[in-house]
Formats: structure tokens, C-alpha cells, sequence
């Protein structure tokens, strides 16, 4: 008896704790269930990498979590998920392209001087260069104006690109045309070709975002466009005058180059041909939006990524249809356990009333769990955490039918509880431990959703032994100390013959 | 009781008089389910013995809400797919022009309320293009109820070796372990059962599949996870009585010790199973569409496996264990 009830004291600080943990710890939701966006990013090898290790890794988060702090996304976490993977939660965010499109981009920023001896193919391909962009903003510009709410801008008809002119660039760049394809899908091409084309004729890079100390932005004085203003430490300006003063008045171009693309081109007039562009600062003029500037602005200053990377999963879900999946799993585990409970009343009675008590403390130290480890909730994890009630139920009726046995064979109320427990546990030991073994699996093998169901269905299995083994043990037993409660026709249905209906 | 030896009370019945009509009902069931899984595989529009999901193909999916309530104008999926061909979206962040979207698959659901996209991967700024432009012939959106789920073919491939993967070492770990706590005869018979419960699911899906169009997921690969350590559970348990009365009936031949045990367990496996099943009812019934299909895979794997521990583990054991 003194055994028992130090099991029961134990029991009842437990739930009590539990409780607390509970009140004072809310559950973490998944963003599946509140909403938010996800992506998940996958470092690639480049250059003399050939494997991403953990030190690449982390330098990657690092800048990412930089440029993450620029975005000003309020609660957003970066994990590391195994060797070569990042995975990034914004909690509330809808529209994840931004963020993917800061994110996603190496922004490696080079300045580079023009070859000598090209000046006339640069300067080809720069009016090809004028005349597409131009002819694309007038579009851009038609689209904007005939969409209701939007100023109406007035295009002005200049350098018009018309589409055979169009198509004979093309054909003299080669650059195949994938049938079907529009007018503004060919001038993209026709534009991206240019661009790399220009970055061909530049010497390679003298100077890297490596040496920038500092960016900003400011609108242009005539007009709506931005220049993304940069400052150098020392080595770098030192670098930028030499730069300049190298081509200052020679006609040859000095280009900004991002990731490969020529996004710049100046031209630095023979007034600096003494010392160059000194002062350790500069701006690229490179016809920004307000969006592209603050953008750009951001992976500057969180610097370039030693590796580059490729998104290689979105997964945006809307805070409504979080709530909802929310509201159907509560009503489906509610509407389970409740059923659950009804039938482990009717059928085993006595004992049963005191399974669904320790149900339910299960059900509490399970969330208890969840709050204090932390886990975080998700749609396959709630699956797991219902499929272990299953699985605890189980356990259980094992108990509750050996006893059942016991007491058909004749042996008294206490010993067959006691020998009831004793019988069963090897059964449910090895049920358990299987169960386990496919967690185990599970979690080390698998992926994201995956592996939150294994979390829980583990932590659910682990404490599935503890109830059934101690708390129904416990609390049945303190029962049995009740004389008015040890009678058999609580535990088993009277024999159905005629005359023994009832006792 | 017809043996010579005295033999305990069967309060049920004695699995061994029925155990050619359950093999014969799961060889038949086996049949069917390798029947459907190859007419899947030899399908142009699949080609594997399952209908892969977003999950393992990659790709994007759409998921949107018509913001119309009640009174929604009814849309066509031809209409749908329209203007997605109408539709004019950037280029891809890695250079290439913008994608094909000829190819979508589109699912009207809630009597038009919802809509559903099976799209080529689109980058997080084409996705948002999209659901900006096909408001054209679907009105306005509620954004609340967005769901934007895009899969790189990378992530699928490895999402599908890692699903594989986990199921086998799950099934070689449990086989393991039967073989440490009990023999190998008994190991073999729960890895039997494992095989039988996981191949009439996969069957009952490639079935799904090719009729309905349902579409196996990384869920999916859980639940027959699931259903494996379940099964072996279930078959475990009557094994265990077997060998708890084994010294007991020690005179009796197996068949006879098979039916003790088997009755003796019954009402215990019935009542896990419903046990089991009555919160994964609540799933299907209650849980929506996210978690469906996943509870009705565990609903039959489990049903399943109850079934193969009482009919085909226990009554195979005297035929194999003569044989030995």
C-alpha cells in the first residue's frame, strides 16, 4: 500500500508539473499549422569544392543571416539540416519571393576594366543593350498603365526595336528562340545574351565586394530610378583609384559586374586620369527600382556567398488554412480519444475507468513533452501523437484482457491484476520496442515532415510504457485497496447463464 | 473436442479448420495488389508501380481559395487552363525562359470554391505572378487560404531514396530484433506478414491511383512504416502466447497449440486493432484533406495486419515448423 501511494504522489507531481510546463511554455506550432513560409535552400559545390562540408555551411549562414537581418523579417529562423542544406521559416510571410530572391543569389560584385582594342564590339552591343532595355520599360510601363490604379505613363516612342530588327539580332548573336516564345521573352534573351557578352570583353576582376565596408541607395536626381551608393575600406578605395585612373580617358568602360551579369558600365572622363576616382566611394548606376536598390543594398552589405545555392523547396501555406488544419486534427483527436473511451468504459468496466485516467494523463505528460523539449507541432506530428494514443490504448487492453483470464481461471481479484501485469509485459515490451525501431528509422533517414511524426510518436511510445506500466498499475491498485471496489463483476461481465443475471 | 489429448477450452473458434480459405483470400488479395501495381508501372502517365506525388516527382502545387463564399460563378477546369497558357511570367532566376505550363493539372474542388494547380517548378516570384494573374477568370482570392508548395527534382529524389531507405532498414532492424527475442522460424513468419500487410496497401494505392488519381506522398511512406511495426506487434503478441504455452501443451501438435493460442489472443487483437482504428476514423472523417489519404492507409494497413496476424502468421507456423 505505502508503494502504491508513493507511485500516486509521484503521479500526481508529475501531472501538476505538467501542467505548469504547459501553462507556462506554450506549444511551438509548425508553419503548417499557423501559416508562414518555408524554403529550403541546398549549398552547391563550386570551384575547387567539389563536397560541401560543414564549415562551407556555415560561412553560407552566416552571410545568409546577415542578409536575413537586412530583410527585417520579424521571428524568421535558419537551421542547418545536415551536411549541405539550410532551411529558413518565416512565420506569417505570404509571398516568399523576396525573400528567395535576396537569398538565392550569390551577389558577388566585381569591378572590372574593359579589355583594350574592344571598343567597337562594346559598343555594339551596348546600343543593342539601350534599345532593348528601352523598348522593355515602355512595355513594363504599358502593363502597369493598363492595370486599373496605376499612373498612366506616357511612353515616349525613341529608340524602338521593331520585331524583325528583333529577330536579326537574335539570329547574328545566335541565340536559339524556343517556338511559341513572345516578344518580351526574346528581348529578355536577347538582353541576357548582351549582358554576358560585355562581362567577355572586361579584364578579370581587380576589385570584389570583398572590400566594400558599407552600402546604401539614393533616388537619382531627375526620375524614379535608384543608384545603389558603396563604400570601400582603405585597400579597396586604394584599388578603385587605381582602377579608374587605368582607363580614366581612354574611352574604355569601367563595368560593374554582379554574378556575372553586366549590370553597369561607366565611363570615367580624363580628369581623373592623374589619381583616379579616389575617396573610397562609389555608385552604381544601374537604373534600380526602389525594391531592386533595397535589395541589392542588403546582399552587399551581407556579403557575397562563398558558395552559391538553389532553392530547392517553397512550401507557403495561408494562416487560414493553418487554423483549419488545426481545428479538423483537435476535433479529430477529440472525437477519437472520446470514442476511445467509451469503449474501454463499456468493455472493461472498472479497470477501464481508470485506463481513460491514465489516458489522460498520458495525453498530458505527452504535451508536457513537447512544450519542454521544445517540439515543434506539425500536421504529421499531431498524426503521430494520435497514433501513440492508439498505441497506449494497446497496451492497455493486453494488460486488462490477461486479467480478464486470470480471473476466468479462478484465481482472487488481487493476484490476477498483479499477475495480469506481469504476463502482459513482455508483449507490450516488444510492441514498444519495434515501435521504436521504426522511429528510430524514421528520424534518422528521414526528412522534414518525417521526421516530426517519428519525434512524436517516440516521445508518445516512451511514455506509453510509463503510464500503462505505472499509472494504471498505481492507480488501480490504490482501488483495490477499497473493499466495496474489489468485486469481480467490476472486472468481468457475470457469466451470461440464466440464472447468475445478477450479483 | 476430437483430440486425443486433452486440449484447453476454445471459447472461439479454431483459426486452423479456416486456414485454407485465408490463404487463399490473401493470395488472391496479394494477386490483385501485384496485378495493380504492375498496370501501374506499364501506364505511360505513371510509369512506377505508384502514382508519385508532388513529394517524390518535384514541381509546384497551388492550392487557392476563391474569395466568393457561397455563391461562387462556376468555373471549368478548361477555362482554368487557359489562361494559364495566357499567362505571362518571368524568366527563371537561373536564365531560361519562363516554363511550359501547357502541362498543369488542374483540379476544381468545394463546388468551385477551391482550386488546385499541378504546375513545372516555378521560382517563388513566378508562383506569385501566377496567383496574381489568374484572378482574371477566377475573381478575387483569399489570400489567407494560399498554399504554395514548391519541390526542386533534387529534393524529390532524395525525399523518395530517403523514404525507400527508412522502410528497409526499419524492416531489417525489426527482423533483427524478432530474431534476437525469439527465433529465426518466427522472424521469418513476422517479415512474411510485414510483406503481406505493406503489399495489399501499396496495392489498394496503385488501384487508387489508376482509377482516382490519388497520389502517394512522404506521409504515405510513414504510414507503411507504420503499418510494418505494427503488424509485426500484432504478430508478435500471438507468438508470444504461442511460446508462453508451448512448455504448458508440450504433448499437443502445433496445429492444436496454434488454435489455443490464437483464441486465446483473439479478443486481444480485435480490440488493439479497433482500438487503433476508432482515432484514425476520427482522422478521415473529421481530420480534412491534408491528413486523408495518410489515415486511410494506416486504417487498412492496420485492418490489414490484424487480419494476416490471426489468419496467415499463426497458421502457417505448423507448416513450416514440420518442415524444419
Amino acid at each position: 500500500m505505502a508503494r502504491q501511494q508513493g507511485w500516486i504522489a509521484l503521479i500526481l507531481a508529475l501531472a501538476i508539473a505538467a501542467g505548469a510546463l504547459l501553462a507556462s511554455f506554450p506549444l511551438q506550432l509548425g508553419l503548417d499549422l499557423r501559416g508562414g513560409s518555408q524554403l529550403m535552400l541546398q549549398v552547391m559545390p563550386a570551384g575547387s569544392i567539389s563536397r560541401v562540408g560543414r564549415e562551407q555551411l556555415e560561412a553560407v549562414k552566416e552571410v545568409l543571416e546577415r542578409r536575413i537581418n537586412g530583410l527585417g523579417v520579424a521571428e524568421s529562423t535558419l537551421q542547418t539540416v545536415g551536411d549541405d542544406q539550410l532551411v529558413l521559416q518565416l512565420p506569417g510571410e505570404q509571398d516568399p519571393s523576396r525573400a528567395a530572391k535576396v537569398l538565392g543569389t550569390t551577389a558577388l560584385l566585381e569591378f572590372r576594366a574593359q579589355k583594350s582594342g574592344s571598343e567597337q564590339e562594346m559598343q555594339t552591343l551596348l546600343r543593342l543593350k539601350r534599345q532593348a532595355t528601352a523598348v522593355l520599360n515602355r512595355r513594363q510601363a504599358r502593363a502597369d498603365a493598363a492595370q486599373p490604379g496605376s499612373p498612366s505613363g506616357s511612353a515616349s516612342p525613341d529608340a524602338e526595336l521593331p520585331d524583325e530588327a528583333l529577330a536579326k539580332s537574335l539570329g547574328q548573336l545566335g541565340i536559339p528562340v524556343p517556338p511559341g516564345s513572345s516578344a518580351t521573352d526574346q528581348l529578355e534573351l536577347l538582353l541576357a545574351e548582351v549582358n554576358s557578352r560585355i562581362v567577355a570583353l572586361y579584364e578579370p576582376a581587380q576589385l570584389t565586394g570583398k572590400d566594400l565596408v558599407g552600402a546604401g541607395r539614393q533616388q537619382q536626381q531627375a526620375g524614379n530610378a535608384w543608384d545603389v551608393t558603396l563604400s570601400f575600406n582603405r585597400e579597396g578605395g586604394d584599388q578603385f583609384a587605381r582602377l579608374t585612373q587605368s582607363i580614366a580617358g581612354t574611352g574604355r568602360l569601367l563595368g560593374i559586374v554582379l554574378d556575372g551579369r553586366s549590370i553597369s558600365e561607366a565611363t570615367v572622363g580624363p580628369e581623373f586620369k592623374a589619381a583616379g576616382i579616389s575617396g573610397g566611394g562609389a555608385s552604381i548606376t544601374g537604373n534600380f527600382s526602389a525594391d531592386e536598390a533595397r535589395d541589392l543594398e542588403v546582399q552587399l552589405r551581407g556579403g557575397s556567398l562563398p558558395l552559391p545555392v538553389r532553392i530547392i523547396e517553397v512550401r507557403t501555406i495561408g494562416p487560414s488554412l493553418g487554423a483549419e488544419n488545426i481545428r479538423t486534427s483537435l476535433v479529430a483527436g477529440l472525437a477519437g480519444l472520446a470514442l476511445v473511451a467509451v469503449f474501454m468504459v463499456v468493455v472493461y468496466r472498472l479497470p477501464g475507468c481508470v485506463a481513460v485516467i491514465s489516458l489522460s494523463l498520458y495525453a498530458l505528460f505527452n504535451l508536457a513533452v513537447y512544450a519542454l523539449i521544445p517540439v515543434t507541432l506539425t500536421l504529421p506530428g499531431i498524426a503521430g501523437f494520435i497514433l501513440s494514443i492508439g498505441m497506449a490504448v494497446d497496451a492497455n487492453v493486453l494488460i486488462f484482457e490477461r486479467v480478464k483470464e486470470e480471473l476466468r481461471a479462478g484465481t482472487t481479484l488481487i493476484r490476477s491484476v498483479d499477475s495480469g501485469f506481469s504476463l502482459a509485459f513482455s508483449s507490450i515490451l516488444d510492441g514498444h520496442v519495434t515501435g521504436l525501431i521504426s522511429c528510430v528509422a524514421l528520424f534518422a533517414l528521414g526528412t522534414g515532415l518525417v521526421k516530426g511524426f517519428a519525434v512524436t510518436l517516440a516521445i508518445g511510445l516512451l511514455l506509453s510504457l510509463f503510464t500503462a506500466l505505472t499509472c494504471t498499475r498505481s492507480i488501480l491498485r490504490l482501488l483495490l485497496g477499497y473493499p466495496s471496489l474489489r468485486r469481480a463483476s467490476y472486472f468481468l461481465a457475470p457469466p451470461a447463464s440464466p440464472a447468475g443475471a445478477s450479483s | 473436442m476430437t483430440s486425443p489429448v486433452a486440449i484447453p477450452p476454445i471459447r472461439f473458434f479454431r483459426v486452423s479448420r479456416y486456414r485454407q480459405l485465408a490463404w487463399w483470400g490473401s493470395a488472391l488479395a496479394c494477386l490483385l495488389s501485384v496485378v495493380g501495381m504492375v498496370l501501374c508501372w506499364t501506364s505511360p502517365s505513371i510509369g512506377l508501380p505508384l502514382r508519385p506525388g508532388l513529394d517524390f516527382t518535384g514541381g509546384t502545387q497551388i492550392q487557392l481559395e476563391r474569395a466568393c463564399g457561397s455563391d461562387c460563378v462556376a468555373i471549368t477546369v478548361e477555362q482554368l487552363q487557359q489562361q494559364l497558357q495566357r499567362l505571362r511570367l518571368s524568366a527563371a532566376p537561373e536564365g531560361g525562359a519562363a516554363p511550359n505550363l501547357a502541362t498543369a493539372q488542374v483540379q476544381v474542388l468545394d463546388g468551385g470554391r477551391s482550386l488546385t494547380l499541378r504546375l513545372p517548378e516555378l521560382s517563388p516570384e513566378q508562383s506569385a505572378q501566377l496567383t496574381d494573374q489568374i484572378t482574371a477568370v477566377t475573381g478575387p482570392l483569399v489570400p489567407a487560404g494560399t498554399s504554395v508548395n514548391t519541390i526542386g527534382p533534387t529534393l524529390g529524389d532524395q525525399l523518395l531514396r530517403g523514404s525507400v531507405i527508412s522502410l528497409l532498414v526499419s524492416f531489417a532492424a525489426i527482423a533483427a530484433y524478432i530474431t534476437f527475442r525469439y527465433d529465426r522460424l518466427y522472424a521469418a513468419l513476422a517479415l512474411l506478414c510485414l510483406f503481406h500487410d505493406v503489399l495489399l496497401t501499396c496495392g489498394l494505392f496503385a488501384w487508387l491511383g489508376l482509377l482516382r488519381g490519388v497520389e502517394v506522398d512522404s506521409l504515405f511512406a510513414v504510414a507503411l512504416i507504420t503499418v510494418a511495426g505494427y503488424s509485426v506487434t500484432d504478430t508478435v503478441v500471438v507468438f508470444d502466447r504461442i511460446r508462453e504455452q508451448a512448455s504448458l501443451l508440450r504433448d499437443l501438435p502445433v496445429v492444436d497449440q496454434v488454435d489455443v493460442a490464437v483464441d486465446a489472443t483473439l479478443t486481444r487483437s480485435l480490440y488493439t486493432s479497433l482500438t487503433t482504428l476508432l482515432p484514425l476514423i476520427a482522422l478521415i472523417l473529421f481530420g480534412g484533406s491534408s491528413l486523408f489519404w495518410f489515415a486511410m492507409a494506416l486504417t487498412v494497413g492496420i485492418t490489414v495486419g490484424s487480419w494476416s496476424s490471426i489468419g496467415i502468421a499463426p497458421t502457417l507456423l505448423p507448416v513450416v515448423a514440420r518442415r524444419r
